[in-house]
C-alpha cells in the first residue's frame, strides 16, 4: 500500500533485480508462437507517432495552465457561479465539463442497432442541459450488443413478456431462503452445456459476480497475477480478497513467466513461505484495446508451473469463436485446463448478469460460501427467460439456423469494417478478430469533435480519454453489432472518413491513407458476401 | 467518475509522467519559455537565460513541492491527499526513470545559464539558489519530509 512505501521506499536496486530474474526464462522458440502469430489473429498496436503525443501533451498542458488562471480568478473575484475550489475537482471543473455534452448521452429508443440519442442544449458552457425535445435516430456504434438480441421485438422477448405472467417480476428473496427457482437452474445447466463444462452458477450481476467471488476463491497467502488492463471489477475483487497482487504488462507472456519464477522462488514477502495458490486472472477480450488474450500460451506456463487460470468472457462469450462459444472456442483448447470460467449476459446475449463455470467442485463451492450466492436476491425471470431465449438460438435448439447465421453476421462485419477502417489510414487498435474496434484519436478536443461530428451524421459513438485511457491514448470506440446491415456500415465508414478528414485522424504510418471514395469496395464487396 | 474507466489505477498523477511524448514536451515548454524572454528588446542574453532558469525552478518547486493532493477524484480514498506530486509519481518508488529526468533538468539549465551568463557572480548565486530550490527537495532522504511543520495538511 501507499503508506507501507512511505516507511521504506522501494528503491530501483530491487526492480533491478527483477530484470535479471525476467532474463532466466525458458520459452523455446516457435513452441506455440505458430497458433498465436497466425494470419488470421494479428493483433497490431501501433505506436504512437512522437509529434502527435508531443501536441497532445501541449493541449493537456495549455487546458492546464488555463485551468489555473481560471481557478486563480474565481479565487480573487466573486463570479456569479462560484462552486467551492478544490483541488480534487480541478480536472472536473475545467477539462471535463468542457466537454461534458459528449458523455452520458440519455437514449429515448431500445439500444438496438439504431437508437434515438436524446438531444440536450446548453446555455452556460455545459454546467447544466436542457432537451431540446428532439430525438436523434442515428447508428448505434456504442452498445455491446454483439448478437443483436438488443429488440423488443422477436422470440426473446415474447418468451421474456410471457415468464412474467407465470413467475412474476421478482422473488423478493435471495437463493438460498427462498428464490432458488427453477429457471435459473435450466439456465445455470443451459450455460454449462453450452461452455462444455461440468457445472455453472449464475448472478444477478456481471460486476458483482468479479468482485464478490474472487474474494471467495483466493485469500490471504495467495497470489493474484492480474493482466495490467483488466476491468476494475477483476481488480476490486482482488483487493477485496487480501492475497497479494502483482500485475503483468498486457499479454506480455515473457513478463508472466518472469513473475512466476520469481514469486515462486522467493515465496511470500516477509515470511517467504510457499504460496498456498497462485491464480491468475486475463480477459477474453479487453475492452478498451480490443485485443485477445493468448490463451494457449497461458494455458502451457499454467500447466508447467502449477497455478490456476480465471478468465474473464465478458465481451467474448458469444462474440467471438467459430460457433460463439468464446476464446475457449476460438483457440480450440480444452476447456478443462481453464479452471474458472466467468462472463457476463449483458453483452452478447442482451440480458443482465454474469456466470462462473468450471468443475463441480468448485461451483458447489461457490454456490455455498459466495457473498453473492448468499446474500444477493436470485434473479429475475423476464431476464432469465430472455438468456435461456437467446441460448437456445444460439444452440440451435429452437429449429432455425439463426444463430449461427447471427455469428456468421457478426464475424463479416467485424472484418469489414476493420478492413476498411485501417485501409483508410486510421490507426486501429487490437485483434482482427475482435468485434471491439477501437481507433486513436490522441488529443483531448478530438474526443468532443469527433463525437459531435458524428452525431451530426447520424452515428452515436463513444469516445473516452485520460483518465479512463493513457495520456497520450483518447480514443474512439466502435462496436459492431450482428445487427448492423451493410448499408449501416457503409454511413458508418463514409461518416469516419468525412470526419477523419475534418479532424485529421490518419495517423497511421504503415498503411497508406484513402478517403472512402478511393477505396476499391468491389473487392471488400466480394469479401463480405462470402 | 469518467467514461468507462477500464483500468484499475488509483492515482493518475503517479504515470502520466512516463507517457510517451510528456519529457520532449517538457523540453520544448523550457525553451519556448526561453524564446519569449529573448524576444522582449531590453533583455540580455544572460538575462534571459538566468530568468528562464529561475522561473522554471520557481514553477518546478510550486507544482511538484507545493501543491498537494492529485487534481482528479482518484480511487485510491483519498491516500494520496497528504502527499505532493514528486512523492505521488510512481507511488513512492524512488530512482526511476522519470524521477532521475526530472532532477537532471534543473542541473542542466544551471550549466548553461552559467555559461551563457559568463561565470557571473550575482547570476550564479541567483542560478545556483534557484537550483538547490528545485533540486534539494527532490532527494529520498527528503520524502515526506515537512520542514517547521510548513505545507503539512
Amino acid at each position: 500500500m501507499f503508506l507501507d512505501k512511505l516507511m521504506s521506499p522501494k528503491t530501483a536496486v530491487n526492480q533491478n533485480l527483477d530484470i535479471v530474474m525476467s532474463n532466466y526464462q525458458t520459452n523455446k522458440p516457435g513452441d506455440d508462437n505458430n497458433r498465436t502469430s497466425d494470419h488470421r489473429n494479428r493483433e497490431e498496436f501501433e505506436e504512437t507517432p512522437t509529434w502527435a503525443a508531443v501536441v497532445t501533451v501541449l493541449g493537456y498542458a495549455i487546458l492546464s495552465a488555463l485551468g489555473w488562471l481560471r481557478d486563480f480568478l474565481r479565487h480573487i473575484v466573486v463570479f456569479t457561479r462560484s462552486k467551492q475550489i478544490s483541488y480534487e475537482c480541478f480536472y472536473t471543473r475545467n477539462l471535463y465539463t468542457r466537454i461534458r455534452d459528449v458523455f452520458n448521452q440519455p437514449i429515448a429508443s431500445v439500444a438496438g442497432a439504431k437508437v434515438h440519442v436524446m438531444e440536450r442544449v446548453s446555455d452556460d458552457y455545459n454546467w447544466t442541459f436542457k432537451f431540446s425535445g428532439k430525438k436523434i435516430p442515428s447508428i448505434n456504434l456504442g452498445s455491446y450488443n454483439y448478437l443483436g438480441f438488443a429488440e423488443n421485438q422477436g422470440p426473446c422477448s415474447e418468451q421474456a413478456i410471457k415468464s412474467i405472467e407465470t413467475y412474476a417480476v421478482t422473488t423478493c428473496s435471495t437463493r438460498h431462503e427462498l428464490g432458488h427457482q427453477r429457471y435459473v437452474k435450466e439456465l445455470e445447466s443451459l450455460m454449462a452445456e453450452y461452455l462444455n463444462v461440468e457445472d455453472c452458477i449464475a448472478f444477478g450481476m456481471g460486476f458483482a459476480t468479479n468482485a464478490l467471488n474472487i474474494p471467495t476463491l483466493a485469500g490471504k497467502g495467495d497470489l493474484i497475477l492480474s493482466d495490467k488492463l483488466n476491468h476494475v471489477s477483476l481488480i476490486l475483487g482482488a483487493r477485496l480478497s487480501g492475497a497479494t497482487i502483482r500485475t503483468f504488462n498486457h499479454n506480455d507472456m515473457k513478463d508472466l513467466e518472469a513473475h512466476l519464477r520469481k514469486a515462486i522462488i522467493s515465496g511470500q514477502p516477509r515470511t517467504c513461505r510457499p504460496w498456498k495458490k497462485i491464480l491468475i486472472i486475463v480477459e477474453g477480450v479487453y475492452s478498451m484495446e480490443g485485443s485477445l488474450c493468448k490463451l494457449p500460451e497461458i494455458i502451457e506456463l499454467k500447466k508447467k508451473y502449477k497455478a490456476y487460470l480465471y478468465v474473464d468472457e465478458a465481451h467474448s462469450i458469444g462474440a467471438i469463436g467459430s460457433r460463439g462459444r468464446g476464446v475457449v472456442d476460438y483457440w480450440k483448447v480444452d476447456p478443462n485446463d481453464i479452471e474458472i470460467h466467468m462472463g457476463t449476459f449483458t453483452k452478447s446475449f442482451g440480458s443482465a448478469g454474469g456466470y462462473i463455470a468450471g468443475k463441480k467442485n468448485i461451483i458447489d463451492y461457490i454456490r455455498v460460501s459466495s457473498h453473492s450466492a448468499c446474500y444477493s436476491s436470485s434473479m429475475s425471470a423476464p431476464i432469465v427467460q430472455q438468456i435461456i431465449s437467446a441460448l437456445s438460438i444460439i444452440m440451435g435448439r429452437d429449429g432455425t439456423n439463426d444463430g449461427q447465421k447471427r455469428i456468421q453476421q457478426l464475424a463479416c462485419n467485424v472484418r469489414y469494417f476493420r478492413r476498411q477502417l485501417v485501409d483508410m489510414g486510421f490507426i486501429v487498435y487490437g485483434n482482427n478478430n475482435s468485434p471491439v474496434v477501437p481507433v486513436m484519436l490522441f488529443m483531448p478536443a478530438k474526443i468532443a469533435a469527433v463525437n459531435r461530428e458524428m452525431l451530426k451524421r447520424d452515428c452515436a459513438v463513444v469516445t473516452v480519454g485520460f483518465p479512463a485511457t493513457l495520456l497520450t491514448e483518447s480514443r474512439v470506440r466502435f462496436c459492431i453489432s450482428a445487427g448492423h446491415t451493410k448499408e449501416m456500415l457503409d454511413h458508418a465508414l463514409k461518416a469516419m472518413d468525412e470526419v477523419g478528414h475534418l479532424v485529421s485522424l490518419r495517423y497511421s504510418k504503415k498503411n497508406p491513407h484513402h478517403r472512402w471514395v478511393e477505396l476499391d469496395h468491389a473487392d471488400y464487396d466480394k469479401e463480405y458476401t462470402s | 467518475m469518467n467514461v468507462g474507466i477500464a483500468q484499475g489505477e488509483r492515482n493518475p498523477n503517479s504515470s502520466w509522467l512516463n507517457s510517451r511524448g510528456v519529457w520532449l514536451t517538457y523540453i520544448i515548454l523550457v525553451f519556448v519559455l526561453h524564446f519569449i524572454l529573448l524576444s522582449i528588446p531590453y533583455i540580455t542574453t544572460s538575462v534571459a537565460w538566468t530568468l528562464t532558469t529561475t522561473i522554471h525552478n520557481l514553477c518546478n518547486y510550486y507544482l511538484f513541492h507545493v501543491v498537494k493532493g492529485a487534481p482528479w477524484e482518484t480511487s485510491d480514498q483519498g491516500r494520496a491527499r497528504r502527499f505532493t506530486f514528486w512523492e505521488q509519481i510512481d507511488d513512492g518508488i524512488q530512482w526511476t526513470g522519470t524521477r532521475k529526468f526530472l532532477q537532471i533538468v534543473p542541473v542542466v539549465l544551471f550549466f548553461i545559464a552559467s555559461f551563457y551568463t559568463k561565470y557571473d557572480k550575482t547570476h550564479f548565486l541567483i542560478n545556483l539558489a534557484t537550483m538547490l530550490l528545485a533540486v534539494v527537495p527532490k532527494f529520498p532522504i527528503f520524502f515526506g519530509v515537512r520542514l517547521l511543520d510548513i505545507n503539512r495538511y
